[in-house]
């Protein structure tokens, strides 16, 4: 009895030894990653934070800090120039932007999904800005030149932003929609920018849909579905987790893109030393994004549907 | 005689036995009712309809990421009387390769380029290696304070790095412990030693996507190794990283083109190291400086796009020629890569 016992603990023992190990072996794999996440990610973060709240000033030895509690803040949004006035536009822009990225690069990556001749010369230049739309070329080819200290580049938008929409609506005899014209001809001028910025989006979807069984096709075409049905009975339910995270996803880059204006107010007030109120910018705009993802994971997940494994 | 069986052929592709395409047909349709051909006929138009649409959507769309390329090339090779001629818009009247040649000096090219390999490139590499790791501990093993760390990653991913650029950038001024402190500014290591423990440029999602990927590989493929007494480092190693080949290209490309295209995380840790993309961004200046250096020059903003899109275009060739290269695996094989959860 006593040996038998004694004879299942020793089993249990070496068994939870055993997992033990694996534990370890996995703390094995992800030291070097927790080492550098605590210098590199954690403390610098920690430290803005708190300089948020502080007069720092940077002397040879460190910065010296004094508490001044919210006064940075008050400062950023009451006080500076043009901090609020970037704000308000940059939130305007990724409002109308996303949903709209989102919605296209949805329909891209269906289209792109479909069997065709020259679909993976297609392909390539669909993900072509993924590789160039984070550098400076993209900022010099959308006609940013004031990055590199020149004005005289409106060719380079105005090329983009021809009024195709109006001239076609007025063509068409449709006169007197002017707020409708007006809101196509936004999207239409625009065009160049959405398509530039759903890169990874086409790529992520385009997963996604690779990722739906043919067999629920095959069913679908049998019970005689039409393409819309299709379209909302199989193919929305299966990509909506990834409408979620390209919804995410296009929100941080256009937030975190250091091409948008309030980051460049906090690049250039950078230059004059004023670290605690730039800390406090940076951490009212995080907190901005933080806030707004959590409203879109909120929202979106009432219309997810997951597959329960 | 010839002539008539060859017009025959050509005019009525033989199908089956002996039938030709439009008898065929006929067979087909005969036992169908009215509506039924009706519908047929409906559906084969719908979808050349489709077809076309799908043509003149995927022929616009494309031109417009196409565009910005064919420009930079049309504008490389011109000379710069040409950007004020109305009469050109696409082909150069006067070809030169002046421009290309005086942009590769301005930009110190070769030089930068062997920079930029060593730096960001190495640093990409090495990135690619930590984030695999990591994301294998994370797939693979259970251990306590797992959650709060996915949870960091995720912080990672959502926090931009210029909140936390400026306590680096000190932090890397007097890197080290109590007194003992080094300056790390302008020093490579500034760089590589968050990229080799994963924590470079948008570290955060390339763990999360090696993490999805080594999830979905099959757990009996460790299994096996185990009972042959192997090791998990060594599982790692011999196993788990073959079988990731297609995962670790897509990151490896991604990897690559976000060190390339950044400026911002080596403009703010680096003054005098040039990179391909800091060269770009200051190569107003540099034009001013060695080009135009007497002041009595004059050149508009409209003529000096040329050298600029020379710069785009020689900062782009690299990477382009890799994606090119890279672009099977990329864009037929993303299924395979672990980005579907």
């Amino acid at each position: 009895m006593t040996e038998t016992n004694a004879e299942k603990k020793s089993a249990k023992r070496s068994c939870l030894s055993y997992e033990k190990r694996k534990s370890l072996y996995g703390y094995g794999f992800l030291g070097l990653w927790m080492i550098g996440t605590l210098i590199f990610f954690l403390i610098p973060l920690i430290k803005s934070l708190i300089w948020s709240f502080c007069e720092v000033t940077i002397d040879t030895g460190s910065a010296s800090l004094e508490w001044v509690g919210l006064k940075n803040f008050d400062y950023a949004l009451n006080t500076d120039p043009n901090y609020t006035e970037y704000l308000c536009d940059m939130l305007f822009e990724t409002l109308w932007k996303t949903p709209l990225v989102v919605i296209f690069s949805l329909f891209i990556a269906a289209i792109l999904n479909q069997k065709f001749k020259g679909r993976t010369l297609a392909r390539a230049i669909f993900f072509l800005p993924v590789i160039i739309a984070t550098g400076p070329v993209y900022a010099i080819i959308n006609g940013d030149m004031g990055s590199t200290g020149n004005t005289g580049a409106a060719q380079f938008s105005t090329m983009f932003s021809t009024d195709m929409v109006g001239e076609l609506l007025q063509f068409l005899g449709i006169y007197g929609l002017s707020n409708m014209e007006t809101m196509i001809s936004t999207i239409a001028d625009n065009v160049f920018g959405i398509v530039w910025a759903s890169g990874i989006q086409i790529l992520l979807f385009l997963a996604a849909l690779q990722n739906i069984p043919p067999s629920a096709k095959e069913a679908a075409q049998i019970e005689g579905a039409t393409a819309w049905e299709y379209f909302w009975k199989i193919i929305f339910p299966n990509v909506s987790p990834f409408i979620l995270a390209n919804l995410i996803f296009t929100v941080i880059d256009s937030f975190t893109s250091p091409a948008n204006t309030v980051m460049k107010r906090i690049l250039a007030l950078r230059d004059d030393w004023q670290f605690g109120v730039i800390s406090s910018m940076a951490w009212i705009y995080f907190g901005i994004i933080l806030a707004s993802i959590g409203i879109i994971t909120f929202i979106a997940n009432k219309f997810i549907y997951y597959e329960v494994d | 005689m010839t002539d008539t069986t060859d017009a025959v052929a050509k005019s009525d592709k033989e199908v089956g036995s002996g039938m030709t395409k439009k008898e065929a047909k006929r067979i087909r349709t005969e036992g169908m009712s009215r509506e039924e051909k009706a519908y047929i006929r409906r559906k084969a138009l719908m979808e050349t309809a489709w077809h076309f649409f799908r043509f003149v959507i995927l022929f616009g769309l494309g031109f417009v990421i196409i565009y910005p390329l064919l420009y930079m090339i049309s504008c490389a090779f011109r000379e710069r009387s040409d950007m004020t001629d109305p009469t050109v818009m696409w082909i150069p009247r006067h070809f030169t390769l002046e421009i290309i040649k005086e942009t590769l000096d301005a930009m110190d090219f070769w030089n930068t380029l062997k920079n930029t390999l060593i730096l960001n490139v190495g640093c990409a590499f090495a990135q690619v290696l930590s984030c695999a790791v990591t994301g294998y501990g994370f797939a693979r093993f259970r251990f306590k304070g797992k959650n709060l760390m996915f949870i960091i990653v995720i912080m990672m991913i959502l926090v931009p790095p210029q909140v936390i650029s400026l306590p680096l950038y000190t932090q890397f001024r007097h890197f080290g412990i109590g007194d003992f402190s080094v300056n790390l500014l302008d020093n490579m290591l500034a760089m590589y030693l968050p990229a080799m423990t994963g924590n470079g440029i948008r570290a955060g999602l390339m763990i999360l996507i090696f993490r999805q990927f080594f999830k979905g590989l099959p757990k009996e493929l460790e299994d096996a190794a185990y009972i042959d007494g192997c090791g998990p480092f060594r599982t790692f190693i011999q196993v788990m990283i073959p079988n990731a080949a297609p995962a670790f290209l897509t990151v490896f490309l991604f990897s690559v083109v976000w060190y390339w295209n950044d400026y911002y995380v080596s403009a703010s840790f680096f003054n005098n190291t040039r990179t391909i993309a800091l060269m770009l961004q200051n190569l107003d200046t540099e034009l001013k400086r060695r080009l135009f250096n007497s002041a009595t020059v004059e050149i508009s903003a409209r003529e000096q796009i040329v050298w600029k899109e020379a710069g785009c275009l020689l900062s782009i060739m690299p990477i382009l020629l890799l994606y090119i290269c890279l672009q099977k695996y990329f864009t037929e094989g993303i299924e395979r890569s672990g980005l579907v959860g």
